[in-house]
């Protein structure tokens, strides 16, 4: 017998679990029972804050998606919505993060609320996401790399907000060349609403003709909205597209629908007016994303088509193509 | 996904169905650890072998200067135990710990007799585990004292194909019984090895 094949077959029991999904469950709640109103575009469910778990030893986050109930593909493309409410991290000379990890299948975008994320990549790229600004990942074939608070936020502690967004790549872009856009704050195209009512940036797709300032790889659109209490307006969005809001900071009421801090509200995939109604100065994360409706097999940090990808990506990884 | 139950496990490899083993199974306890979690520490007895049904355990002892060493890593579908201690009632030298939030089957000595009441086969299937388990011991030792850190790299990620994502680094240098300077060098020389620049192309 060859040696590898003795190893291989002196494993206890069976193989690793190739589709374990490692991420927490979360409690639904109904969204309030009312009547469809013509021309409105329906909540589908109002999602309570769930459970918090940390992401390394830096980030404190409630997972909305996926969840193992079939969000992956309720909100394709966006695969992965991890957002660490607004928590304070003492003062510390142990460094808070997440040490080195692959991606590929995927872009990863980071935005930064309160406090400031460092990173790091395995090609020597580096950057600072400060607050209001935001990092856009294309994993693609592959990166590794490490996210960390940046070093100054780390001594010093302080407030910090964060949230994580995994949009999974069309098939026919899953290998395309890694890359980065970072947008500085003060970069984002912005529509002010009118009567001071707040501002709406646009990170990508389009708002009231207004373009964002980000490419992705399949339609989407996605707004950083920033609300002064009182505020109450409407805009669409295309039906067919997979739909949700999720409020970072303040409350508001979607459709009727209310919706306070670190709720996220789904939409239904139908045509009408989203009108939105802020009960106190609120900011909000909207995403919108026609569904890529291919198949999708995800493993920890990858997001391929098929599971033989999923084994050619670990593989890649573990002989060092990511990087070391 | 694929189910790794102890149930599962077991009806794989024995002709008995799930409805005729459960009843059995159902007395065997189970437990639910949180990571970090200790299963088993230095200096106590261990009672019980660890199936492990979802999540990561690692078993390791401390040497006189207080470095780790990591004899295995127990991912799904293994089991993890301390066979000196629980067999010969000793002491253990081991520490068996939760990586990951950790579902666990607990095996002690009146499980593996229920289970061999039920169903005969069990008792030569528990044999033939034994068997793998001293051929893997067995095997370690050898690359340990004569394999290089490449070849024994190259094992482990036979073994053990997604470790490398599921702990750092210097849990797996700390496995191969080499610096985590020597594994990062490894991973380089098998990267500029494997990877030619036709296909290193999308990584930019």
């Amino acid at each position: 017998m060859k040696r590898d094949e003795f190893l291989k077959k002196s494993v206890w029991g069976s193989a690793l679990a190739m589709l374990s999904v490692p991420f927490g469950r979360k409690m639904l709640s109904k969204s309030e029972k009312s009547q469809p109103v013509a021309d409105q575009r329906g909540v589908e469910m109002v999602c309570s804050p769930t459970n918090t778990h940390m992401v390394g030893n830096g980030f404190k986050v409630m997972n909305f998606y996926p969840n193992g109930k079939g969000f992956e593909e309720r909100m394709s493309p966006f695969f992965l919505l991890d957002f660490n409410a607004e928590v304070d991290f003492p003062a510390s000379d142990i460094a808070h993060g997440v040490g080195v990890h692959p991606h590929r299948g995927i872009e990863t975008i980071t935005f930064a609320y309160k406090g400031a994320v460092e990173h790091h990549d395995s090609k020597g790229n580096h950057g600072i996401i400060h607050a209001g600004d935001v990092q856009w990942m294309t994993a693609g074939g592959g990166v590794l790399h490490k996210e960390y608070h940046e070093q100054t936020f780390n001594r010093s502690g302080g407030a910090f907000e964060m949230l994580q967004l995994w949009i999974n790549l069309p098939k026919a872009h899953k290998f395309t060349p890694a890359k980065y856009q970072s947008i500085k704050h003060t970069d984002k195209p912005k529509v002010d609403l009118s009567n001071d009512q707040g501002t709406v940036y646009v990170i990508a797709g389009e708002y009231e003709g207004m373009n964002g300032i980000a490419s992705a790889f399949s339609p989407i659109h996605m707004y950083d909205m920033h609300l002064n209490s009182g505020a109450d307006f409407s805009f669409r969005l295309p039906s067919g597209f997979n739909s949700g809001i999720l409020v970072i900071d303040g409350e508001i009421k979607v459709n009727g629908s209310k919706a306070p801090e670190n709720h996220y509200v789904q939409l239904k995939n139908e045509a009408g007016k989203i009108q939105i109604q802020a009960e106190k100065k609120s900011k909000l994360m909207v995403l919108s994303g026609e569904p890529l409706n291919e198949p999708y097999v995800s493993y920890g940090p990858f997001v391929m088509n098929t599971e033989q990808e999923i084994k050619d990506a670990i593989r890649d990884y573990n002989e060092g193509k990511f990087g070391f | 996904m694929k189910n790794l139950t102890f149930s599962t496990f077991l009806t794989s490899n024995l002709s008995i169905t799930p409805s005729d083993l459960d009843p059995v199974l159902s007395k065997a306890k189970s437990l639910e650890v949180r990571k970090d979690a200790f299963l088993l520490q230095e200096g106590e007895k261990c009672k019980y072998s660890f199936y492990v049904e979802k999540g990561l355990l690692r078993q390791y002892m401390l040497d006189a200067k207080g470095k780790e060493h990591i004899i295995s890593f127990g991912p799904e579908g293994w089991i993890i135990s301390d066979r000196e201690s629980v067999f010969f009632n000793q002491p253990s030298k081991f520490f068996i710990q939760a990586l990951e939030d950790c579902t666990i089957k607990l095996i002690d000595d009146s499980l593996v007799r229920l289970i061999s009441e039920k169903v005969p086969s069990f008792v030569d299937f528990n044999t033939r585990l034994l068997h793998n388990h001293i051929r893997a011991l067995q095997n370690r030792i050898i690359q340990l004292m004569s394999f290089t850190a490449e070849e024994r790299y190259l094992e482990f990620i036979a073994l053990y194909p997604d470790i490398m994502l599921r702990v750092p680094q210097t849990m797996v240098a700390s496995y191969l019984g080499i610096a985590p300077e020597s594994l990062s060098r490894v991973r380089k020389d098998l990267a500029n090895k494997n990877f030619n620049k036709k296909h290193t192309s999308y990584l930019t």
